[in-house]
């Protein structure tokens, strides 16, 4: 370690010990910290480990938690990063806090920020990378699904050796040609027909031809086992392969994964890729079948988003939602639910949500209807915006309670008829939310995600 | 339903950025107030349009790369877009939709891509700026305030015989200099509003559906639907 990078980490170091221990914070600042002092400093910090690079659209930090739970079952050390500490300073913040290792290479299992990989591999070379998927997410922010896939790609060009585990139903993931080792993962449990993806669907051109994409099957949105009907392209040969899809619940999913049967206690069709994509890490690691299916019931804390509430009796479910793809798989998972339930939906468009609310537009609220919801509540700080889109979507009004303030849609909660309640909701609304749980003593202090 | 009304959703499958869908939703909720049933058809790629047998069109917004796919194979469509909008066809496009039926639009590299030039205006671009934000404008004309969203790299300039969806009230607009927004032409209704531009300004479905109404139903009076109440939904 150089002077500079000694010094660097000291500052961070004591910065984060400062903050944590007197202020209760500290996940960017001493990353901040230390990068000012030496901007070179990934290099220094993660040359000791082997470092897998987590990116995409949706479902990284999950994937992130299973790859981890996976790979403890072979490798004692592995350092990883918290939610939300994907950028830049979030993961430098993540290596200082890390104790030194004592023996051999330990593993780092870090969730990226799309636009952020190239700050990663400009000074280390990860091991390997996992694409999870591309969709449209706060488009304000990074632009399109193929501007998005760029950026990470201009990381990648910088780490040619690592290997790229992607999901190979995604087309995106299969339409530029590159150096590096590539293995993909995907859903194979359906019979080959000939279908189109849903009209409102993103990236269905072919990548080569630009002729629209067909499918022998589809899982959601654009992802699935899809041909070119014009030109031949087609979904690469699957490595890691879903082999039969079994029972679906709200909080559980049940599948076979090269003939190996699995149970994650977590329900969505888009959380099973991310197991699968746990599944793909773990196997390029050489950990079996076995053990992976022991991380996957083993460790229940790494699906904490869905914690049930209890408010005065009704189990409250409080579920992120942030873009439309994540939206329809979420409105696909509580309809997988055998109990009658009620909805609330919680709109804001602050910076973290994303400022243009269109996109919930863009959701299936339609299939709503096909469910039997006596009581929807809408709120927020855009709850005209998300009243109307329920009204479209032909939510009755005599079964349609509007309450834009947020504590008196936890009065509202309390009355409806059902037990179980789902709540929708956007990132500030869901913060706003738990704190007014935890100010009325329903659940403790914090974010719990 | 008394009434049916054919709809074309242009590019519908490739054209769908910010919820624009929405539109349909939105269009289709307010015909059914109007005792109108719409069968709604996506027309795409290698697809034809043959105006006799649409009513009402939608064309919404795309990525850039789908953008330029549509640029190449809206021009097989032009002939009989042009005749569909000549003859008074209600037809709403936004943002992308929008660049399409004018003259050219400027691509995300730098090249000029052309529309059908059915609408007399261009769009130029920018440089590493995008107007983004809401935006409020109001129709000289009608009096009517409009609600929507903007996030758009095109500066498009209305041509002579193109009239603007309105004036702004605040937000960027069309081009950020003129300030106007959006374009009416016959019964052409353009815009760079999402939101999506109808749930939040139900007025303009409203235009939309009676201008069809009126035009594939001549003889038939449409006054109760005209009056048909918008509450507001912004």
């Amino acid at each position: 370690m150089s002077l500079r990078s000694g010094f660097a980490t000291f500052a961070g170091k004591s910065s984060y010990w400062f903050l944590h221990t007197f202020l209760h914070g500290g996940s960017s600042l001493p990353g901040k910290i230390t990068l000012k002092l030496d901007p070179n400093i990934l290099r220094t910090l993660g040359a000791k480990y082997d470092v897998i690079v987590i990116t995409g659209t949706n479902g990284k930090t999950l994937t992130t938690a299973l790859t981890v739970s996976v790979l403890h079952q072979k490798y004692p050390a592995i350092l990883t990063n918290p939610t939300g500490s994907n950028m830049e300073q979030g993961i430098v913040t993540t290596f200082l806090n890390a104790k030194n290792p004592k023996t051999g290479r330990p593993l780092a299992v870090l969730e990226v920020d799309e636009a952020n990989v190239i700050k990663v591999t400009q000074y280390i070379e990860p091991k390997a990378f996992v694409f999870t998927n591309i969709f449209r997410d706060q488009m304000d922010r990074y632009g399109e699904i193929y501007t998005t896939y760029q950026k990470i790609l201009d990381g990648v060009a910088l780490a040619p050796n690592a290997t790229i585990i992607a999901n190979g139903d995604s087309p995106i993931f299969h339409s530029k040609e590159l150096p590096n080792p590539i293995e993909y993962y995907g859903f194979d449990d359906q019979p080959d027909q000939d279908l189109k993806a849903k009209p409102n669907t993103d990236g269905v051109l072919c990548p080569v031809c630009e002729h629209i994409l067909h499918y022998h099957s589809l899982t959601y949105s654009n992802q699935g086992k899809y041909f070119c009907p014009n030109c031949g392209f087609e979904r690469p040969e699957l490595t890691y392969r879903l082999t039969k899809l079994g029972e679906q619940t709200p909080t559980s999913s049940e599948f076979e994964v090269d003939g190996h049967a699995f149970k994650i206690g977590v329900g969505g069709t888009y959380n099973i890729y991310n197991a699968l994509a746990a599944y793909a890490v773990g196997r390029f690691m050489g950990v079996a079948p076995a053990q992976i299916a022991r991380a996957f019931t083993g460790n229940q804390q790494v699906f904490g988003r869905q914690e049930v509430i209890d408010v005065d009796g009704k189990q409250v479910t409080i579920i992120l939602v942030k873009n439309p793809v994540g939206l329809d798989q979420v409105l696909h998972m509580i309809g997988t639910d055998k109990e009658k339930f009620s909805l609330v939906g919680l709109l804001n468009a602050n910076y973290a949500d994303g400022i243009d609310t269109s996109w919930i537009w863009d959701g299936d609220f339609e299939q709503l209807t096909q469910r039997d919801i006596p009581a929807v509540i809408t709120g927020g700080e855009r709850y005209k915006d998300i009243t109307f889109r329920l009204k479209v979507a032909g939510i009755p009004d005599d079964k349609h309670i509007v309450e834009p303030d947020l504590e008196k849609v936890v009065d509202e909660i309390k009355k409806v008829p059902t037990e179980r309640v789902y709540v929708l909701a956007t990132y500030t609304a869901m913060l706003q939310m738990r704190k007014i749980l935890a100010t009325k003593g329903y659940i403790k202090e914090g974010l719990g995600v | 339903m008394t009434y049916e009304l054919n709809v074309a959703h242009l590019y519908g499958n490739l054209m769908n950025t910010y919820g624009d869908v929405g539109n349909i939703l939105a269009l289709n909720y307010y015909a059914k107030q109007m005792d109108v049933h719409l069968n709604v058809k996506i027309v795409s790629l290698e697809e034809d349009f043959k105006a006799a047998d649409y009513d009402l069109a939608f064309f919404g917004g795309g990525q850039d790369f789908e953008q330029t796919i549509v640029s190449q194979d809206i021009q097989t469509k032009k002939a009989e877009l042009t005749d569909f909008i000549e003859s008074g066809g209600p037809l709403l496009a936004i943002c992308g939709g929008f660049q399409l039926l004018g003259h050219y639009y400027i691509g995300a590299n730098g090249e000029k891509l052309p529309g059908i030039g059915a609408l007399d205006h261009y769009t130029l671009a920018q440089d590493h700026n995008r107007f983004i934000g809401d935006i409020v404008i109001k129709n000289q004309e009608t009096g009517e305030t409009y609600h929507g969203f903007e996030n758009h790299q095109g500066r498009t300039f209305l041509g002579a015989g193109e009239r603007p969806l309105g004036n702004v009230v605040s937000g960027k607009g069309n081009n950020g200099e003129d300030g106007t927004e959006g374009a009416i032409y016959k019964n052409v209704y353009c815009s760079y509003f999402h939101g999506p531009i109808l749930t939040r300004n139900g007025e303009i479905a409203k235009h939309l559906l009676v201008a069809a109404l009126q035009r594939k139903f001549p003889e038939d009076d449409f006054s109760q639907q005209a009056a048909l109440p918008i509450p507001a939904t912004f």
